[in-house]
């Protein structure tokens, strides 16, 4: 089976006040048709980069791919013309945003931002489009579809704006749905039921799911794999359990021990968090021919300092970028 | 000093007036907290947990004397915080502190670090100059922050830093209640720890008492002493911290928790998901019985009917839930 998305060597830069630095540094991974695949790291690790860079929204004139590419169903979306991309957008890869109330018009009702969309895309008519948005309320599982669908965005609770946001994302069955912290905003019993959500309709529709969070109980829950990112690049994968049960990289260890976990049954006793000292690089110290984590790791040595570590492969499809892997 | 009350805030309400279609209508009350009571030993945490709109920051606010209570009182170490007036309320005030959810919007960006501890000393009237120079040393030195640091501003340190300074500008009047407010909601996970662990030495070393308000009961497992679980202003669970987690007995509880994602394996398979539908009545106008009934998988009749009072089911575990009876088990087990 050839991959669905294959992102080779990608390297994004952005021009800031201090020079060109590479928040996205020599990435590659592949992702199957059908599959839930998530991101992990702090902010400013390059997560919502790569979502941006597969979407073709870097910002204008900051932002570019420098080189590598991006391999969707063959087609490198590093090359392809300004009109194709916006076919694609939506169409093939569509994406979900941390905030749904920021990420609707809050002057159209939400059946109308979810027909737009498919008329565009999928030349529906006015009509037609209509009864689909409503038929996709109820896919995504909002009450009374056929009279929520004339409501305006401040009318719903955050909950159902993300619901309209998953419609609104799915109306045109794609192959990848690019969700950015799609419940950060959200209350944990909402969360539940948006992750529910994700997982039904990314079984019945086939569509492969990019989860990025920060929480490692949201991958554990809804991932089969996943990619630790840190200071725009691939620390560490590998499928879900495997890397939470052995982490192959101090940070990784460090981002699954520094959160206090709900275990199945509490004790009298509670150790100290395991602290994870220090601060993510900025972006001057990007693109470094060192272990970027090195200022953090308590496994440092003067070769983590002076050369960037390549990537270790062990088994079952686990690979860590870190010079002491097989020791961690 | 053990097991000695330093709070008890009896039956507690705070309201908001709410204008509902304009016009000449009535005005309408929404109960943010609707006769809330509960007790912090000193030296311990009490965490309250619940979802937006629950109540639980309008609730530490009104302990703390940053909104009026409707009604109600706050007895702090025999007095009622709620009455007090004048230099008293100034004495009482250095007894309590708040440490907010935001380092970004609750440090002033004019004043430099130093300026910002040394606040609440200077408008309490606490102590001389060269005495809180040394004060402010000191506070430095306890979260964890660089002498050299204090001259710099706000926009200079880092997420975690500035829940430093917040926490050390809660430290300068040596309060005996801090309340904190989400205080790592807003912080990176690896950052998180670091601020968690400091709070727990804080309070070893200080013996201070806590009011802990969040929302993430990973980090409420991690900190409490006890939890009281909020719905819709009200407390609907409380109990201590092995009580509530290991044997959770309102269905409102049993939900919440079921719904934390968690990477311990044995937790997912152990806890069945409970999904509670739809979103919570309209708080203006609350529903007759139990405020959960609406949503809640085991309701039956007499829910909607009359509203259940939060009562003692076994050794201090107290829940509001008509169908949880003196065997202690969850309706929904």
């Amino acid at each position: 089976m050839t991959a669905l998305l294959k992102v080779e060597n990608l390297r994004i830069e952005l021009t800031t006040r201090d020079g060109v630095a590479p928040v996205i540094d020599d990435l590659s991974f592949e992702m199957n048709a059908g599959e839930t695949m998530s991101f992990v790291g702090e902010s400013g690790c390059g997560k919502s980069m790569t979502a941006l860079g597969i979407m073709g929204l870097l910002p204008e004139k900051v932002g570019r791919v420098a080189s590598g590419t991006i391999l969707f169903d063959g087609e490198d979306l590093t090359r392809v013309s300004d009109a194709r991309m916006r076919e694609i957008r939506g169409n093939d890869i569509s994406m979900i945003f941390q905030e749904p109330m920021t990420s609707l018009n809050p002057v159209y009702t939400v059946g109308e931002q979810i027909a737009e969309v498919l008329r565009r895309h999928q030349g529906l008519g006015q009509r037609a489009a209509w009864e689909k948005a409503i038929a996709l309320l109820d896919a995504v599982r909002i009450p009374n579809p056929r009279s929520r669908v004339a409501d305006y965005p401040h009318q719903m609770s955050g909950g159902q704006r993300q619901r309209v946001m998953i419609a609104i994302a799915l109306a045109c069955e794609p192959k990848i749905l690019i969700a950015d912290e799609p419940t950060t905003a959200l209350d944990v019993t909402v969360q539940a039921q948006i992750f529910d959500l994700l997982r039904d309709l990314g079984r019945e529709t086939g569509t492969a799911i990019i989860l990025i969070t920060h929480d490692m109980g949201a991958v554990a829950e809804m991932a089969e794999r996943m990619i630790v990112m840190y200071a725009g690049r691939k620390a560490e994968e590998g499928p879900v359990d495997q890397v939470i049960n052995h982490p192959r990289h101090p940070y990784t260890k460090g981002l699954i021990s520094c959160v206090p976990h709900l275990m199945a049954n509490l004790s009298e006793e509670r150790p100290e968090l395991t602290e994870v000292g220090g601060i993510v690089p900025g972006l001057r110290e990007f693109g470094r021919d060192a272990c970027l984590f090195a200022s953090r790791c308590d496994m440092v040595n003067d070769k983590c300092r002076n050369a960037r570590p390549p990537e270790v492969a062990f088994k079952g499809n686990q690979a860590s970028a870190c010079w002491f892997a097989e020791k961690v | 000093m053990k097991d000695e009350l330093l709070l008890k805030v009896d039956n507690l309400s705070v309201r908001f007036a709410v204008k509902r279609g304009g016009g000449w209508r009535k005005k309408s009350y929404l109960y943010a907290v609707d006769d809330v009571s509960f007790e912090v030993e000193r030296g311990k945490t009490l965490a309250i947990v619940g979802e937006s709109g629950s109540g639980k920051t309008t609730t530490a606010l009104a302990v703390a004397r940053l909104v009026p209570a409707f009604q109600g009182s706050v007895d702090l170490e025999g007095e009622d915080f709620l009455t007090l007036e004048g230099d008293k309320l100034r004495q009482a005030r250095a007894k309590v502190q708040f440490i907010f959810q935001d380092p970004y919007s609750s440090l002033n960006p004019r004043l430099r670090a130093e300026a910002i501890v040394r606040e609440p000393l200077d408008s309490l009237g606490l102590a001389e100059v060269d005495e809180k120079r040394a004060i402010v040393d000191r506070l430095f030195k306890a979260v964890g922050l660089r002498p050299e640091q204090q001259r710099l501003f706000p926009h200079q340190f880092s997420g975690g830093q500035r829940q430093r300074i917040g926490i050390a500008r809660a430290l300068a009047t040596q309060p005996e209640l801090i309340i904190c407010d989400e205080p790592v909601s807003a912080l990176d996970v690896a950052v998180q720890a670091q601020i968690l662990n400091l709070l727990r030495r804080l309070q070893e070393e200080f013996s201070l008492t806590y009011l802990f308000i969040s929302h993430d009961l990973g980090v409420v497992q991690h900190m409490c002493d006890s939890i009281a679980v909020m719905y819709m202003g009200k407390i609907v669970e409380q109990a201590d911290r092995l009580s509530l987690f290991n044997n959770p007995l309102h269905p409102y509880t049993v939900a919440l928790l079921s719904a934390v994602p968690s990477v311990d394996k044995k937790r997912r398979k152990a806890t069945r998901r409970v999904l509670i539908p739809g979103d919570p009545p309209d708080p203006v106008d609350p529903p007759a019985g139990c405020r959960f009934a609406n949503r809640c998988p085991v309701a039956q009749p007499r829910c909607s009917e009359s509203e259940p009072p939060l009562r003692d089911v076994k050794g201090g575990h107290r829940v509001a839930c008509h169908l949880v009876d003196e065997s202690a088990k969850s309706p929904m087990s």
